[in-house]
């Protein structure tokens, strides 16, 4: 993995949701991890000061997974849309910053936490840019792979495809954990890649930890002019061994203990 | 109705490029003017209503003012969590346009009849819901959900009822001093009036806004009058019932208010709405016989 050097680095950015979560004590480390790079990459992908000015054109990140909100954050934060004092508070009483992303937080598109919302709303802002003329606004959209169980997905991507939004870009965090056990075990999602493109997309099947891997796929969506689904292929609670794969940190805490030693694994290099 | 009220929308839009129209594929032989017009403005989503309103949140993030048409149980029931999260949560500015309210689409079946809808919306914060009662308010109630800072939905009716003088929230028709008061709204105002013809004494109040209500006129003239009679094509333990009972316990009102509605679904056919104004007494034989019976229930 090679971080561009414009780029946060991914390891620092875990080192702050770390921090949050356990200062906040809140739950989805899990989650959090797994979408480190691919929000590194979207936001990195994007024109940040156009997202701090809140300009009408401006590219948009809709984070649909909204209980990725301390990876989101962290994120916000490495690419300086989210100060240090702000994210302190995160999970704790009278903060803005709660446990899913909030529009309440300056640079949050949407708040999302139902799962399954993101992406039509994803759609209409792709939709209105084309309306107004902002033809080459990048719109992400993070999803979770548990999420696409949620027919509204499924409703938006035949949206999408019909409008021919090619600078859409769904992003499924496909870590292979839904909520309470692997997908597989709940709805198998495979032949995913092929079930998007029965939908009309191109799909950049990728390592969803691979930065490079990202930034290219994201590349080649934005020269192309094909509708296109990024398939982010991630590891639950990536760069903390034992939080890695396992369904509970969904939910789990992180106590002083857990803490530190999570800490520790990170100071070697997550992959 | 529809066409009223979408006829003025298409002139709207002319001025007023906030405005973007949505259909969940409905509206045939009515949407289609606004396509031809502003086809940078206009979408069919499609039968996804989910979808619908979600994409509309997201035009109202690109700083648009989306109106959203669609039949009312697609439009309110399907996806009230969209409304609730996408909308409302957000304080986006959404204006829903439902058609075919209580039993207008009568033989299609207890799941087309919309009986139940309005009344979830009073549950979420901000959302004013009109009812167009008569054709005279059918264009100022798109001006006044465009008017207004937050979302609004509008209740239409099948058919263009006039009723002179009824363009404002609510129309008072007075009656004789003691003498029972009729409160409705939508195509049974027209059951009140037929009630009001065998009984000229009975007052009848034409209500075109649902909610949120304005407390004190209202209280002033339902103070008019002992007995109230609240008649509505919809559940009245969340509909205009239980509004008007609320209003009386707020402002202290010494009346007896009484529902005349559809407290169930029903099974059978009926090739018209009559067939269930009949079954549920929502017809004026149905008003006056509840009116000739007790006034407190059981």
């Amino acid at each position: 993995m090679t971080a561009r050097p414009n780029l946060p680095d991914p390891a620092d950015v875990r080192r702050t949701i770390l921090k949050i979560l356990f200062e906040g004590q809140a739950s989805h480390l899990g989650t959090s991890m797994s979408m480190v790079e691919i929000l590194i990459a979207a936001y990195g992908a994007c024109d940040v000061g156009a997202i701090r000015r809140g300009e009408n054109g401006r590219d948009r990140v809709f984070v649909s997974k909204g209980h990725g909100a301390a990876c989101t954050y962290s994120v916000m934060h490495h690419f300086g849309l989210l100060d240090a004092a702000t994210i302190a508070t995160y999970h704790k009483n009278g903060s803005e910053l709660a446990g899913h992303v909030s529009h309440a937080v300056p640079g949050v598109e949407h708040s999302t936490g139902a799962l399954g919302h993101g992406l039509p709303v994803a759609v209409g802002a792709a939709i209105g840019l084309r309306s107004k003329g902002f033809d080459d606004a990048l719109v992400f959209c993070v999803m979770g792979d548990g999420e696409i169980q949620e027919g509204a997905v499924w409703e938006a991507l035949m949206l999408a495809h019909h409008q021919k939004l090619n600078r859409l870009i769904p992003v499924v965090d496909n870590n292979r954990i839904s909520s309470i056990k692997a997908t597989r075990e709940v709805i198998n999602l495979e032949p995913l890649a092929d079930r998007f493109r029965g939908f009309g997309f191109a799909v950049h099947d990728i390592d969803g930890h691979d930065l490079a891997a990202l930034t290219g796929a994201i590349a080649a969506i934005r020269a192309g002019d094909k509708p296109s689904v990024i398939i982010a292929n991630t590891t639950k609670g990536k760069g903390v061994p034992f939080a890695e794969n396992q369904p509970i940190w969904h939910y789990r805490s992180l106590n002083k203990e857990t803490y530190e030693q999570a800490v520790a694994a990170l100071k070697g290099d997550v992959s | 109705m529809r066409g009223k009220i979408l006829n003025a929308l298409l002139a709207r839009m002319k001025t007023d490029e906030r405005l973007f129209f949505l259909t969940g594929d409905m509206g045939i032989n009515l949407v289609e003017p606004i396509e031809e017009a502003f086809p940078k403005r206009f979408l069919n989503v499609g039968i996804a209503e989910q979808n619908l309103i979600g994409v509309a949140g997201g035009l109202c993030n690109m700083g648009f003012l989306p109106v959203v048409y669609t039949i009312s149980n697609f439009l309110i029931h399907r996806c009230l969590e969209q409304i609730r999260d996408d909308v409302v949560l957000h304080e986006n500015k959404v204006i829903l346009l439902g058609t075919s309210a209580g039993f207008d689409n009568a033989p299609l079946g207890p799941t087309h009849h919309i009986v139940d809808e309005w009344g979830m919306l009073k549950g979420l914060p901000g959302i004013d819901v009109y009812a167009t009662s008569s054709v005279e308010f059918a264009e100022k109630a798109l001006d006044l959900a465009i008017a207004r800072e937050k979302s609004a939905y509008v209740r239409i009716a099948k058919g263009t009822p006039s009723i002179p003088g009824a363009d404002g929230d609510f129309h008072y028709i007075e009656g004789q001093p003691g003498a029972p008061l009729l409160v409705s709204y939508g195509s049974l105002v027209q059951e009140c009036l037929k009630a009001r013809q065998a009984r000229p004494e009975l007052g009848v109040l034409v209500m075109n806004k649902l909610h949120t209500l304005d407390a004190v006129k209202l209280s002033s003239l339902l103070a008019k009058h002992e007995r109230v009679l609240v008649v509505e094509d919809h559940f009245p333990t969340t509909g205009l019932y239980s509004s008007v009972c609320q209003l009386a316990m707020e402002q202290g009102l010494s009346i007896t208010v009484q529902p005349v509605a559809p407290e169930g679904y029903s099974l059978k056919v009926g090739q018209s709405s009559d067939f269930y104004h009949k079954l549920f007494s929502l017809d004026a034989a149905g008003i006056l016989d509840r009116l000739a019976g007790s006034p407190r229930k059981g």
